[in-house]
C-alpha cells in the first residue's frame, strides 16, 4: 500500500520541484557552506566538551553533534549571513558571532531531540542507536538541560540582547509546540489553525529566529530583519509539511523511520485535516487519537483517497515560494542564490 | 491528599497554604510523610514543635521586610496557560507510582521548607545591600528592590524548579513494569521533561528581559552546574548518589564539590547577579557570591544532619547516603562500605538502621556538627562584614541559624 501511494502520486505530478533547479545549477548550498559546517561542528563540541569535566555527560552531549546530522539549520544561518553581509557592505565575510548563531541553532535543535529521546522509544535516530538507547533517562534529559545552559553561555557572550531576547523566544515556542502537542480537543475550525501554530513553534521559529539573530548580528535594520525571519520561517513551515507529507509516502529506508509515524502517535497532520473535508467520518478518530485498532490503517487509506496529499504539497509549495520571492529581495550573490536552492531543496524532497 | 485535584495542587495551592498556621500545618504535612524531592531519601520521624519554629518565623519576619509574601514569586508562571494544561494531565497521573505527583506535592505543601527560601534570599540580598541606580522608575518601592532584582528572585526559584522535576524522572528499564504502568511511567516523564523545559525556558525569556549578559552567563552557568552535579560519583539505576568513586581526595572536598554543583552555585550565583543589577561593585558581589554558595552548604549541611541528632529515629526510614555525616564516617572508617555497597543497584537495598547505628557518642560522624557550625559560622562572618542594612542583616543572619 506504502508503494501503491507513492507511485500513483509521483505519477499525478509530475513534481513541481523540478521547475526552477536548473536556472541555478551552479549553486549547491552544501559546498558553499561545508567549510563554515565543519568549524560549527568543532566548535560545538568544543564549547561542549570544555564545559564539563564529567567523560559521561562529554559522551552524551557531543553523540548527535558526530557531522552526521543534515545541518540544514546552521546552513541557512551561514548563507543568510554571508549573503546579507553581502547586500548591506559588498563583502560576504562572516563574523564571529554569525558562526556562533550558527552553533547555537544546531545546538538547540540537537537538544530538543535529545529531550525527545528521553520519551521516544525508537532504538534508532539518524541511522544509529538513540540516545535513550544507551544512557538512561535521567542523564539523557540532564544532558539536554547542559546542552542548552552551554548554547546560553554562548548567547551573553556574544553580548547581543536583542539576539538573547530572540532566541529566547525560539526557545520558548519549542517547549510551547510540545505542550500544543499533548493536544487540548479543539473544534474542527480551530484544528488546523491550531495544527500551523503548533508547526511554526516547533518548527519554523527556531529557522525563524535564527535567521532574524544572524541578521541582526550584520547590522540589519528592522525591515531586512523581518525578510529573515519570514524566509526562515516560510521554509520552516514548508519544511515540516512536507516532513508530514513524506510520513505518509515514503518508504522507511528515505525518511531513516517507518510511514505513518505521525498517525502512530496519535498526531493529526495536515494530510489528515485536509482529508477531514471530504471524509468527516476522520473526525472521531481525531479525537481519540487513532486509538482505537484500524484507525490508524482506515485513516491512512482516506488520506490516500483525499485530495489531502496533494493540498498539503499546495500549500508546502506556497510557503516555498514566498521564501524565494524573499531571498530575491536580496542583492545577488552565491550565498542569496544559494538561499533559493534551498527552498528548492524542500520542493524536490516531495517528489 | 493524592485525590486533591491536580489543578488547585498546581495553582492556589500556595495561596491556600497561606491561610493555614504555618507550623501546626507544616507538621500535619509532615506526619503525612510528604517530603520534598531532597528530603524524600533523608526522612526521619516529625520533628518536634520546638525544633523547627525558628525557620518559619524567620521566613516570615523575611516575608515583611521584602514586603512580599515568597508564595506570589512563582504566581505569574503557575498561573499559565501550559501549567493549567500540565495540571489537566497530572490527574491522570494520580493513582499511579510516578514520583512526579509528589514532587508536584512538595512544590506546594513542602514550599515553606526548602524550596520557596530561595528567592526570598536573593530579595533579602537585594534589599540588604540596596542599590545604586537613581532611576526611580525601576525601583520597587513598596519592597525596595529593583523590579528586575524581583525577576531574578523569581527566575532562581524557576531553574531550582526545574532542575527538581526534571531530577523526578524515572529510569525506565526493560521488564521492570507491565505494560499499563509503563505507560503511566512513560507519560509522567513526558510531563516531567515539559514542566521542567517550560520552566528554563520561561527563565530564558525573564533573563533576556534583564538584558544583562553578564547576569545570563551567571545562571546559565547554575543551570549547567546543576545538570553536572548529576554526574558526579557513584550512582544506583534511578541515578541516586552514592558515596565513593570520586576523585576527591577528602570526604569534605568531594561533598563540597557535590553540594556546590547542585545548591551553593545558583544561590551564589544568584546573589552575585542581583548585586551585579544594583550596580555595586565587583568586590561586593563577590561577597554576594560567597555568601549565597556558603549557606546553600550551610543549610544542606544542616538537613543532612537532621537524621543522625533527632532522638526519634524510626526503623528502616531512609537518609542521603551522600550525605556529610556518612561520608565523614566513611573517610574515617571505609568498612561501612560493605554495608553502603549493597545499595549498588538501589539504595533501598541498603539497611540504613545499620549504617544509622554507627551514630555513637565516639562515633566520627561526631565531627560533622563542628563542620556545619563552621560553615554557619563562614556564612554569618561573611554576612555582617558586608552590610549595613540591620534588619534585612538581621534575618538573612536569623536564616542561617
Amino acid at each position: 500500500m506504502k508503494s501503491e501511494g507513492c507511485r500513483t502520486l509521483s505519477t499525478q505530478h509530475p513534481g513541481p520541484g523540478s521547475v526552477s533547479v536548473p536556472q541555478y545549477e551552479t549553486v549547491d548550498p552544501y559546498t558553499l557552506t561545508e567549510d563554515d559546517l565543519k568549524i560549527v561542528n568543532h566548535n560545538i563540541r568544543q564549547e561542549l566538551l570544555m564545559n564539563t569535566n564529567s567523560e559521561e555527560l562529554q559522551r552524551i552531549s557531543t553523540y548527535y553533534f558526530d557531522g552526521q546530522g543534515k545541518s540544514i539549520r546552521p546552513m541557512i544561518v551561514l548563507l543568510m549571513a554571508r549573503a546579507l553581509n553581502y547586500h548591506m557592505n559588498g563583502k560576504s565575510g562572516l563574523s564571529q558571532s554569525q558562526l556562533s548563531m550558527a552553533m547555537v541553532s544546531e545546538m538547540i535543535h540537537t537538544a530538543s531531540l535529545v529531550h525527545d529521546d528521553v520519551i521516544d522509544s525508537s532504538d534508532f535516530r539518524r541511522g544509529k542507536p538513540s540516545i535513550n538507547a544507551i544512557w538512561s533517562q535521567k542523564k539523557v534529559a540532564m544532558a539536554g538541560d547542559f546542552i542548552i545552559a552551554v548554547v546560553s553561555k554562548i548567547l551573553a557572550n556574544m553580548k547581543n540582547c536583542d539576539v538573547t531576547s530572540t532566541i529566547a523566544q525560539a526557545l520558548s515556542d519549542l517547549v510551547q509546540g510540545e505542550f500544543m502537542q499533548l493536544g487540548a480537543k479543539e473544534t474542527e475550525n480551530e484544528r488546523f489553525a491550531h495544527y500551523l501554530t503548533k508547526t511554526y513553534r516547533k518548527t519554523a521559529s527556531l529557522m525563524a529566529n535564527s535567521l532574524k539573530s544572524s541578521a541582526l548580528l550584520a547590522g540589519a535594520d528592522d525591515q531586512l530583519c523581518d525578510v529573515a525571519f519570514q524566509y526562515g520561517r516560510n521554509i520552516g513551515l514548508a519544511f515540516q509539511l512536507v516532513d508530514d507529507l513524506l510520513d505518509f509516502i515514503s518508504s522507511s529506508e528515505t525518511m531513516g523511520k517507518p510511514t505513518a509515524t505521525d498517525l502512530k502517535l496519535g498526531l493529526a497532520t495536515a494530510p489528515v485535516l485536509f482529508a477531514c473535508e471530504k471524509f468527516p467520518v476522520l473526525n472521531p478518530m481525531i479525537m481519540r487519537r487513532f486509538q482505537e485498532p484500524g484507525d490508524v490503517e482506515k485513516a491512512f487509506e482516506l488520506v490516500h483517497k483525499s485530495q489531502g496529499l496533494e493540498q498539503t504539497r499546495f500549500l508546502a509549495k506556497k510557503h516555498c515560494d514566498e521564501a524565494i520571492r524573499l531571498a530575491n529581495t536580496i542583492a545577488d550573490s552565491p550565498y542569496q542564490k544559494a538561499l533559493i536552492v534551498v527552498s528548492d531543496f524542500v520542493i524536490t524532497r516531495m517528489k | 491528599m493524592a485525590s486533591t485535584p491536580a489543578f488547585r495542587l498546581f495553582c492556589l495551592g500556595r495561596q491556600y497554604s497561606r491561610s493555614y498556621e504555618p507550623i501546626s500545618w507544616l507538621c500535619a504535612v509532615r506526619n503525612n510523610g510528604v517530603y520534598s524531592q531532597e528530603r524524600k531519601i533523608s526522612s526521619v520521624a516529625p520533628a518536634k514543635h520546638n525544633q523547627r519554629p525558628d525557620w518559619n518565623r524567620a521566613v516570615s519576619e523575611a516575608e515583611k521586610i521584602v514586603g512580599y509574601p515568597t508564595s506570589f514569586l512563582s504566581l505569574r508562571w503557575l498561573l499559565s496557560d501550559e501549567i493549567a494544561n500540565v495540571a489537566l494531565h497530572l490527574r491522570k497521573l494520580v493513582g499511579s507510582n510516578h514520583p512526579l505527583l509528589k514532587t508536584a506535592k512538595s512544590l506546594i505543601y513542602n514550599g515553606r521548607n526548602n524550596m520557596q527560601a530561595w528567592g526570598l534570599i536573593v530579595l533579602l540580598i537585594s534589599k540588604a545591600a540596596g542599590h545604586c541606580k537613581v532611576d526611580d522608575i525601576e525601583e520597587d518601592k513598596a519592597a525596595g528592590v529593583l523590579y528586575s532584582q524581583r525577576a531574578l528572585a523569581e527566575v532562581t526559584e524557576m531553574i531550582r524548579t526545574s532542575h527538581l522535576v526534571h531530577k523526578g524522572l524515572v529510569n525506565i528499564y526493560p521488564n521492570d513494569y507491565d505494560s499499563a504502568e509503563l505507560s503511566d511511567m512513560s507519560f509522567g516523564n513526558k510531563i516531567a521533561l515539559l514542566s521542567g523545559d517550560y520552566l528554563l525556558t520561561t527563565s530564558c525569556i525573564e533573563l533576556a528581559a534583564l538584558r544583562n549578559n553578564e547576569v545570563i552567563d551567571l545562571i546559565a552557568s547554575a543551570v549547567r552546574d546543576q545538570a553536572l552535579s548529576e554526574f558526579v560519583g557513584n550512582r544506583d539505576k534511578q541515578n541516586n548518589p552514592l558515596p565513593g568513586n570520586s576523585e576527591m581526595s577528602s570526604a569534605e572536598e568531594d561533598w563540597t564539590r557535590r553540594n556546590v554543583l547542585s545548591a551553593g552555585s545558583l544561590l551564589g550565583n544568584a546573589c552575585e547577579g542581583t548585586l551585579h543589577l544594583a550596580g555595586h561593585s565587583k568586590i561586593v558581589q563577590e561577597k554576594g557570591h560567597k555568601f549565597g554558595k556558603h549557606l546553600a552548604l550551610a543549610w544542606q549541611a544542616c538537613l543532612e544532619l537532621e537524621p543522625f541528632t533527632n532522638l526519634h529515629y524510626t526503623p528502616n526510614s531512609t537518609f542521603n547516603l551522600t550525605s556529610a555525616p556518612v561520608m565523614f564516617h566513611l573517610e574515617r572508617d571505609p568498612s561501612l562500605y560493605t554495608e553502603i555497597n549493597k545499595g549498588a543497584d538501589s539504595i533501598y537495598d541498603v539497611d540504613y538502621a545499620k549504617v544509622h547505628s554507627w551514630r555513637r557518642p565516639d562515633s566520627p560522624c561526631q565531627h560533622h556538627p563542628c563542620h556545619g557550625a563552621t560553615l554557619i559560622k563562614t556564612t554569618s562572618t561573611l554576612l555582617s562584614s558586608t552590610w549595613l542594612n540591620p534588619p534585612s542583616r538581621k534575618e538573612a543572619g536569623a536564616m542561617c541559624t
